[in-house]
């Protein structure tokens, strides 16, 4: 028990453990035993280890919903909603700008200085990007396209979506958060019932 | 119209087969000659026809290598050239998979027959000749089908990196995919056992038709099943960011139409959704605990090491910190030290007469600041000095250019001296 000790206190601390944030980690995740001995270990901590719906990311979940649980998951998930449509328009930004396939995928590569000369270079992408840095998630109050980049990542930073793997080289990795945040938008959308799929379809602009 | 009537080539006392020759080298010769205006026919899909002469536009037309597709349009080049050009380049947006196996059989068929004719004849001569336009054609058909297979890989590999788009990479794939079973279904039209009957017992078509297609064929085949396993990986991969991508459009498009949408009190639901169940985070912290006799020992190591690394200063520390601010104790004690340190080199200043430098100090001292900093810090004192005070020194900055071109100058050291009259002047 004692060498998951480190990993148990990142989990404790709140981290997400997926294959970006620390492979190795999520490597031993992978054992049963040792998914249970964990489990063991924070059940008297009313905590469980929990998996996202495609198993790209653990982190620990209330083992009873108890009130105060209640409360801090309403609190939580309220912000997350908040967070959804600027995080969803930041995905869309950056695949634009980098002339992606794809949406953001765990794993992606941006390198921070292409994804800003697009965005300079481009007037549109700019005014949108311009737009979603005020927005009250990103919360930047520059008018500096490039202290509006630098504040935008460094929230997704601070918030998990993005992992900065060297300290001095200015390019991020995607974490499996981001796949979670589909998957919280997909349950969304089922649940609620809401009529995307009926959307008018915008032929995508890239 | 173009004449197809190939040009008189020299003398008419040659063999059909070295006319062939010469026209094929004096055509080749003519796509070298003009392979920039060529190429870039291939690329606008028309010819320039201003970029040369009216006689070397003429010659092409003979060439067959360019045509004008109908009156209105210019000219352009002929498919074949075309093919070829795309063949050689690998250009995967005009490559063609050709899959019409069914017309190379017929035409393998034929050629038999001739050969096994010429044999029946016993004419060798012929039935040499028609061998080797037969092994031609049976190696036409598995150079195309290898062919055929490379352009499948390499537009696999590059992911359809040829389109830009992800819709027309999915429209390119799933035209990769008919072209792989129309492939496919082609070599079902090859039945061995037609050719075994076709070699009868003629020892080089059996090797030709039967044991070398049958290899080359079966390579092929798995060739073919491997891409297309991997198509359709490819595809669902595809599909699959076509699918998110349209998920996260049309959520912005929902949300941004409906600023106001609340979504459901999941957290507060008997069975919370698996997906928002997620613990407030726990700090594990801890603190030094002398309750262990056991640890003692190496907290009291823990201990002296600290005392060493402050052992020079001795002021007693400020109220309400404590030890763990051992760092910014160690820097406090050095700065305190080096502002002691000052201080002394004034007050030596009063015991000579002569101006006394700082660096000489220092070094005369045998203390351990760096030069520069310690030049900082003797100015810093003195800027600092009361001006009742200050007035006693003199400082003096010996200043030198870095640069003739700018003005940038370093204090290489500054001087001291107490200001002797005014001393004597004062009480």
């Amino acid at each position: 028990m004692i060498e998951h000790g480190p990993l148990l206190e990142a989990l404790l601390a709140g981290a997400s453990i997926c294959q970006v944030t620390d492979e190795e980690a999520f490597r031993r995740l992978q054992d049963e035993v040792v998914r249970e001995e964990l489990n063991h270990f924070l059940r008297p901590l009313n905590r469980r280890l929990a998996q996202s719906q495609d198993g790209s990311v653990f982190f620990l979940a209330y083992q009873e919903l108890n009130s105060t649980a209640r409360e801090h998951l309403g609190k939580e998930f309220k912000q997350t909603v908040q967070s959804l449509l600027p995080l969803l328009e930041w995905m869309q930004l950056v695949q634009e700008a980098l002339g992606r396939d794809g949406s953001l995928t765990a794993g992606d590569t941006i390198k921070f200085q292409e994804f800003a000369l697009r965005t300079e270079d481009n007037q549109s992408l700019r005014q949108r990007f311009n737009q979603l840095a005020a927005d009250r998630f990103f919360k930047s109050n520059s008018e500096q396209l490039d202290q509006q980049l630098k504040q935008v990542f460094k929230r997704l930073k601070e918030t998990g979506y993005l992992q900065q793997p060297h300290k001095d080289r200015q390019y991020y990795i995607v974490t499996g958060k981001i796949e979670q945040l589909i998957e919280l938008v997909r349950f969304i959308k089922d649940e609620e019932s809401l009529p995307l799929d009926d959307m008018p379809q915008q032929e995508s602009m890239f | 119209m173009v004449s197809l009537v190939p040009k008189k080539v020299t003398g008419s006392n040659q063999s059909p087969q070295s006319r062939l020759h010469a026209l094929g080298v004096e055509r080749l010769g003519l796509i070298g000659k003009h392979s920039e205006q060529l190429m870039r026919a291939y690329l606008r899909g028309h010819f320039d026809e201003v970029s040369v002469n009216e006689n070397v536009l003429d010659k092409l037309v003979k060439a067959r290598i360019l045509h004008r597709p109908d009156e209105q349009q210019p000219l352009a080049l002929r498919p074949d050239v075309s093919r070829l050009i795309a063949s050689l380049t690998e250009d995967e947006r005009k490559r063609q998979v050709n899959a019409d196996v069914a017309g190379q059989i017929e035409q393998i068929r034929t050629q038999v027959k001739h050969f096994s004719d010429a044999q029946y004849r016993g004419d060798y001569v012929a039935s040499e000749h028609h061998f080797q336009l037969l092994s031609e054609r049976v190696h036409d058909m598995t150079g195309q089908f290898s062919d055929a297979i490379d352009s499948l890989w390499n537009r696999l590999n590059s992911d359809f990196g040829f389109v830009s788009n992800l819709a027309d990479k999915i429209r390119e794939n799933e035209l990769a995919q008919k072209q792989l079973r129309r492939l496919l279904d082609g070599f079902e039209l090859i039945d061995f056992n037609e050719l075994i009957e076709l070699a009868q017992n003629s020892g080089p078509l059996r090797k030709l038709l039967v044991s070398q297609l049958q290899v080359t064929i079966s390579d092929h085949s798995s060739s073919l099943l491997e891409v297309q396993k991997r198509l359709v990986e490819l595809m669902a991969r595809f599909r699959q960011q076509q699918e998110r991508a349209q998920l996260i459009t049309n959520m912005v498009a929902f949300l941004k139409q409906h600023p106001n949408f609340i979504v459901g009190d999941y957290t507060n639901r008997t069975q919370v959704p698996e997906l928002v169940n997620q613990a407030a985070p726990i700090i594990a912290s801890a603190s030094i605990a002398l309750d262990k006799v056991g640890e003692q020992q190496a907290l009291g190591d823990m201990v002296r090491t600290l005392a060493i690394s402050t052992n020079d200063y001795s002021e007693p520390l400020a109220a309400g910190t404590e030890f763990e601010l051992e760092q910014e104790l160690v820097v406090e004690a050095r700065h305190q030290q080096l502002k002691e340190d000052v201080e002394n080199y004034f007050i030596a200043v009063f015991d000579v007469t002569e101006p006394l430098s700082a660096l000489q100090h220092l070094a005369q001292q045998a203390l351990e600041w760096d030069a520069e900093m310690w030049l900082f810090q003797v100015i810093a004192e003195f800027e600092g000095l009361n001006a009742s005070v200050r007035q006693r020194f003199t400082l003096q900055k010996l200043l030198k250019t870095v640069d003739m071109f700018n003005q940038v100058e370093v204090i290489e050291d500054v001087v001291l001296q107490v200001n002797l009259p005014q001393l004597v002047g004062e009480p």
